[in-house]
């Protein structure tokens, strides 16, 4: 799966499951999604539990070691880097 | 299945009775009596507390963190839905399963029905396992 398909469907899994209302288009592919940074997201550890159920039913991926998912959900490119290296 | 450690909630937060089932995957049934002469079956039962419910009854089966116990807080409440309210002298019964769980952050999943299978509430809970009360940072 290329970047121009799947970093649309991972920003819109985020805001669907995270209830968000933003424009997923929005989400820039650097910008953290947790944290305090200006450009964040702002996410918090529910919200990575829920990001969690979300790549499951989503992708099929299962994230159960949390020093792995802590990286992968540092921004939507490491998300799609991730989920590249699960499909590999 | 090891025992497991005690839920540390007491009267009058104590919301539910004992195990009826559990599986090692998590899920299983948790009664809950609610006497006629309890505290607060002297005023209608705030529906409110139906969330904490099944978080108790989700720490049951669960067992929280084997290092910690069951210490934890209720962190977050989602898709609740509340038919009725319960009414003194209702038994219930509590089916719960752990949807998922991330770091200390778990998710579960549950129905609260009366003993006759009448709907009392849905829903799903996120608890924060193993944190009792934010630090002070002036302490």
């Amino acid at each position: 799966m290329d970047d121009a398909e799947l970093k649309p469907r991972v920003k819109e899994l985020i805001v669907k499951q995270l209830k968000l209302d933003i424009d997923p288009a929005a989400i820039a592919d650097s910008a953290p999604l947790f944290g305090e940074s200006a450009d964040g997201l702002g996410l918090d550890s529910i919200d990575a539990l829920e990001l969690v159920l979300g790549l499951e039913k989503e992708f099929g991926i299962k994230v159960q070691d949390e020093e792995v998912g802590v990286k992968a959900f540092a921004s939507v490119d490491a998300l799609c880097d991730f989920i590249r290296s699960k499909a590999a | 299945m090891p025992s497991l450690p005690p839920l540390p909630h007491v009267f009058p937060f104590r919301f539910v009775s004992r195990t009826l089932e559990r599986s090692p995957e998590y899920s299983g049934k948790v009664s809950a009596d609610w006497t006629s002469n309890g505290s607060l079956a002297r005023v209608a039962f705030p529906a409110t507390l139906l969330p904490e419910m099944l978080a108790q009854a989700a720490l049951l089966i669960q067992g929280g963190d084997p290092e910690i116990g069951r210490t934890g807080f209720l962190a977050g409440i989602s898709d609740f839905s509340i038919e009725r309210t319960p009414m003194a002298g209702d038994r219930l019964v509590i089916e719960v399963r752990m949807a998922g769980q991330f770091a200390s952050t778990v998710k579960f999943s549950g129905v609260i029905r009366r003993d006759d299978g009448q709907p009392v509430a849905t829903g799903s809970i996120t608890v924060k396992q193993g944190l009792t009360r934010p630090e002070n940072p002036a302490t």
